[in-house]
């Protein structure tokens, strides 16, 4: 019964989520010695927003290089956009988390806004 | 019988392999959702005060967070310690928060509140032990001036909440 309530809860609410997956996604090999790769994909159900910046970061949540066609993704509401992260073996190596965190605008009058932030991590 | 061999090896070579591919398919979804529940709204309940509780006019942001594998994510929750925009402010502004449990799915989530940790002084982290959904409330004050209560400038004020899943 609990587990059916809540699939019926994710069903019918999750009109102003953010998701990224996998959860915990690996490197690959790519055509380019040195290089690793990996592939992930955001979905955005939030209406208010359409970007979002990514991010990759050790351990100590200190920021590592990274590269990817775009930094900033812009992802349409209720689309979901896939985009490859590129490492170089030695970046690889101290990468723990990948993350999108949305991008708010501040058009809007005395607002306590919610930036969402997802990480995965790196196995 | 040399006919009746040839006329059943013609038959077998072009009798149709009776063979289909089965195909799986499936799809890997995100196992960690971030729902904003309610948006916040400062009150301004006095001249050097902003606040988003209801009492001072104010409305707490609610941030409900869905999961559906246990022992997977950390729940991160970070209250403003700054404005992301303001009209230009001549003193200090002081910003405290509280994050807390609100509603669970499951009663197993009910320590949640006490097991939570505190990495930075906003930010509040909470283990997510038991599949489920949880709803956090995230009440920001910030106070201008100092000792001397200088008013704030009028204009519009926006401060951002920050909501993390974190893999574990």
């Amino acid at each position: 019964m609990n587990r059916f309530a809540l699939l019926l809860l994710l069903i019918t609410t999750s009109s102003s989520a953010h998701q990224m997956s996998p959860t915990y996604p690996k490197l690959g090999l790519t055509h380019i010695a040195g290089v690793k790769k990996v592939e992930m994909q955001i979905f955005n159900a939030r209406e208010d927003v359409e970007f979002y910046e990514i991010g990759v970061f050790d351990v100590n949540w200190k920021p590592i290089n990274f590269v990817s066609l775009y930094k900033i993704i812009k992802i349409d509401y209720l689309s979901t956009v896939k985009f490859d992260v590129y490492l170089t073996d030695a970046d690889s190596l101290a990468a723990e988390y990948l993350c999108s965190r949305s991008k708010l605008r501040s058009d809007k009058n005395n607002q306590a806004m919610l930036a969402t932030r997802i990480c995965s991590r790196f196995k | 019988m040399k006919k009746l061999t040839i006329t059943l090896s013609l038959m077998l070579a072009f009798s149709p392999v009776l063979a289909e591919n089965i195909y799986i398919n499936g799809d890997v979804s995100s196992r960690c959702s971030i729902v904003q529940d309610t948006a916040g709204r400062w009150g301004n309940p006095s001249a050097n005060v902003l606040t988003t509780l209801p009492a001072s006019g104010g409305q707490v942001p609610i941030i409900r967070f869905d999961y559906t594998l246990a022992n997977a994510y950390y729940a991160s929750i970070s209250t403003p310690i700054s404005f992301s925009s303001s009209p230009s402010l001549t003193d200090s502004t002081v910003f405290t928060g509280v994050v807390s449990v609100t509603q669970t799915s499951s009663s197993d989530q009910s320590g949640y509140q006490a097991a939570s940790t505190t990495p930075a002084a906003n930010t509040r982290q909470y283990g997510l032990t038991i599949a489920g959904s949880t709803w956090f409330s995230a009440t920001s004050v910030a106070t201008h001036g100092g000792g001397n209560n200088t008013p704030f400038p009028s204009g519009s004020y926006t401060g951002i909440v920050v909501a993390s899943c974190i893999a574990m």
